[in-house]
């Protein structure tokens, strides 16, 4: 049992103590199949075999397959992998004022487009639609690239299914940077828009300014919008709240905005508190990240199990959909498990997470907010930081 | 050595005390290139009018109070040493045993300034304020006349030495980085938002980082050391800690503060105007907005993770291995 300085043991009540230690068995348990999935043969071999044939049949791949719940996905062989999970379908909530309706689960995309290869993140983005996941979040920068690329061909002529997002990577750059950068996007996801367009890791305590300088970012927001290239626009990151509100508060209409949702966050430098609100009252839709803390620290360290970190985010009231970071079939197993037993917890549960979270309120468990661990190389390069093996965190 | 006048003194805080309007950063006299050249350089900066000592207990593990304490020997009362503690929130018992190890390794029966050190994290001012927490030591030790005077240090963010100042505790100073960055990197800047308190309440203040601590500004030619420290020292500051571990490194501050006159408030505007474009996302203070300069006994006491590759993780691994030599390196 974890002790906090003055020594006392961590105060939990019982239940969350038992499901503390099951939850988390199990998530060490996927974790260790997950790893080993990485080294014995067979099971790679497994996976990666459907798309060798694949390029070995040529255009008689593209025959639909109809009595497949997703006829048209390359290489997808109707089965996903070795697992199994009952059919349900996820929940879905309005998002914000866009008149759309979305899972309150989303796939992140940092973590898809790290899985180990196409054909796990082909099966993933299959088992995910067919469970009403319908919300795919992805970034200009992910992998170089790779992120939406893979993304792309995994959501082959399934496009319409899905609300696709993804980010720009200014940094404070201008609007002909992020205009080169949609069009790369767009290309690289193989569609002609992209549903939300999200100025990507506003991170910085002066990217507001930059963003809403002449010929800054969004004025390529606004002009994606009417070329109809995108739909709907917004912007991410995970900083400090007070950038949150500064991007606000100058004004743009934004449709949508992602930010740090977890039981740690109320009592540091606080979304949840402070930004939550103001873009509930504008309407907005609000996407939770980071309910694991970004990395899962907070579960491999025993603070959360996983169920109670996608329980909190996906209970907040004004949040559209939480998103989470799945790198493989395992966890995204594990996340459709937790979706389908979820129910919104009451307030009393919320309240005694908060309390749980309340008492690491040194930020150790929200490093994004308090370090430069989560600020990409890219970023970091813009605003003169060393990069990340210079400056790790 | 030229004579260019001497270094003015200040009045610590509400005291009758007076210290050296420069200061010297205790971790560089720890990394000087050996023992004979920290004590050397201690006897030159005490020789050229550096009366105030800053030290801490975890710097080098110990070596950097060891070889202070070499170099004040025989002229303790010369010197305003200070030193720090490390408790980053743990209890009060532990701040009295890193006391008595500061004194014995700095071979004096007190400190002049003792204080905590470090204060960064959110939850710091609580830890320390509550009941046996390093509050009570700091009591203890000014009681028993081990330690004249009280303080903390930091430099992560203003709002946590403000909440510092309101638990209440008479704290006779405050240590905080001030430079020409930090005075214009508003959401962050200790001259903005601490110094105007710490005047109103009589606090002495001590700045450090006058040269964003590694001297990146200077290294990428946005300013010079000089005009770097002349703007930390023109500021309504006590003294202003910088460290040096060689002697011409030294001598260059000696230089600055030897006869020192402050810049006129238009020289200092300039200054902030020319720190402006590269101070507002804190790419030159990387001890504000990185773990850069969170040493791995603050990480380890709040669980955060520590860097293999930093010099004072290595050393602290090192602690174990038992080589004979009283100090890793």
């Amino acid at each position: 049992m974890k002790k906090n300085f003055a020594g006392s043991e961590i105060n939990m009540t019982p239940d969350l103590k038992t499901q503390t230690e099951l939850s988390r068995r199990r998530f060490l348990q996927t974790v260790a199949v997950t790893g080993i999935s990485s080294v014995v043969p067979n099971v790679a071999l497994a996976l990666e075999a459907p798309e060798s044939q694949a390029q070995e049949m040529g255009p008689k791949a593209n025959v639909p397959v109809r009595a497949l719940p997703n006829p048209i996905i390359p290489n997808f062989q109707g089965a996903y992998g070795n697992s199994s999970t009952p059919s349900f379908q996820a929940p879905k909530r309005p998002m914000g004022s866009t008149g759309l309706q979305v899972s309150i689960l989303g796939m992140g995309g940092y973590h898809l487009g790290a899985a180990l290869s196409q054909a796990i993140v082909n099966d993933m983005v299959a088992k995910a639609l067919d469970h009403g996941l319908n919300f795919f979040d992805n970034a200009w920068e992910y992998q170089g690239g790779a992120g939406e690329e893979r993304l792309g061909i995994a959501l082959k002529a399934k496009r319409h299914q899905a609300i696709l997002v993804t980010g720009v990577s200014t940094y404070g750059r201008k609007k002909d940077v992020a205009m080169r950068m949609l069009d790369d996007s767009l290309t690289r996801l193989q569609t002609d828009h992209v549903d939300v367009w999200q100025v990507h890791d506003v991170i910085y305590y002066n990217d507001p300014e930059l963003a809403y300088q002449v010929d800054g970012v969004l004025e390529a927001l606004t002009t994606a919008k009417q070329q109809g290239k995108v739909r709907f626009v917004g912007f991410t990151g995970h900083k400090n709240p007070s950038i949150h509100l500064d991007m606000l508060d100058r004004g743009f209409h934004f449709d949508t905005v992602q930010m740090p949702i977890n039981p740690f966050d109320p009592s540091f430098r606080s979304f949840e508190r402070s930004v939550l609100p103001v873009a509930v009252q504008k309407g907005m839709a609000v996407f939770s990240i980071k309910s694991m803390s970004g990395s899962g620290e907070s579960v491999v360290r025993g603070a959360l199990t996983p169920t109670e970190a996608l329980s909190y985010a996906m209970s907040v009231p004004g949040v559209s959909t939480t998103v989470s970071g799945m790198n493989s079939v395992e966890v995204l197993d594990q996340n459709l498990e937790i979706l389908r037993d979820f129910k919104p917890l009451a307030e009393e549960q919320m309240t005694a997470l908060r309390e749980h979270g309340r008492q690491f309120n040194d930020g150790r468990y929200e490093l994004y907010k308090t370090t430069v661990k989560y600020e990409s190389d890219l970023g970091r390069a813009q605003h003169g930081f060393p990069s990340s093996t210079e400056l790790p965190a | 050595m030229e004579t260019r006048g001497s270094i003015p003194l200040r009045r610590f805080g509400k005291t009758d005390v007076q210290i050296s309007a420069l200061g010297s950063g205790g971790h560089h006299i720890g990394v000087a290139k050996d023992e004979n050249t920290a004590v050397e350089l201690v006897h030159t900066a005490l020789d050229g009018g550096i009366t105030f000592y800053d030290c801490c207990w975890e710097y080098c593990r110990g070596r950097a109070e060891d070889w202070l304490g070499k170099g004040l020997k025989g002229r303790r009362d010369k010197a305003f040493l200070m030193t720090k503690v490390c408790t980053h929130g743990r209890d009060g018992t532990l701040a009295i045993q890193m006391l008595e190890q500061s004194l014995r390794r700095l071979q004096t029966d007190h400190i002049d300034l003792w204080q905590i050190h470090g204060v960064g994290f959110a939850n710091d001012p609580d830890l320390f304020i509550r009941p046996g927490g390093a509050a009570e030591a700091l009591i203890k030790a000014k009681k028993e006349g081990k330690v004249r005077f009280v303080g903390f240090t930091g430099h992560k963010d203003p709002e946590v030495h403000l909440a510092m100042l309101n638990t209440g505790f008479p704290f006779d100073a405050v240590q905080m980085p001030l430079n020409p960055f930090d005075g214009t990197f508003h959401q962050f800047s200790f001259e903005q938002k601490v110094l105007p308190v710490l005047k109103v309440r009589g606090i002495a203040v001590l700045g450090m980082k006058p040269i964003c601590g590694r001297a990146d500004p200077v290294k990428r030619g946005v300013f010079t050391a000089q005009e770097m420290l002349r703007y930390a020292m023109s500021l309504p500051v006590t003294t202003t800690i910088t460290g040096f571990s060689d002697m011409d490194t030294l001598k260059q501050n000696l230089e600055v503060a030897q006869g020192f006159t402050p810049l006129s408030e238009s020289e200092m505007q300039a200054l902030r105007d020319q720190a402006r474009p590269y101070a507002a996302d804190g790419r030159f203070e990387p001890y504000k907005v990185s773990l850069q300069f969170d040493n791995p006994e603050a990480r380890m006491a709040h669980d955060f993770p520590i860097d293999l590759q930093q010099i004072e993780t290595k050393e602290l691994v090192a602690e174990t291995q038992n080589t004979g030599w009283p100090f890793p390196s």
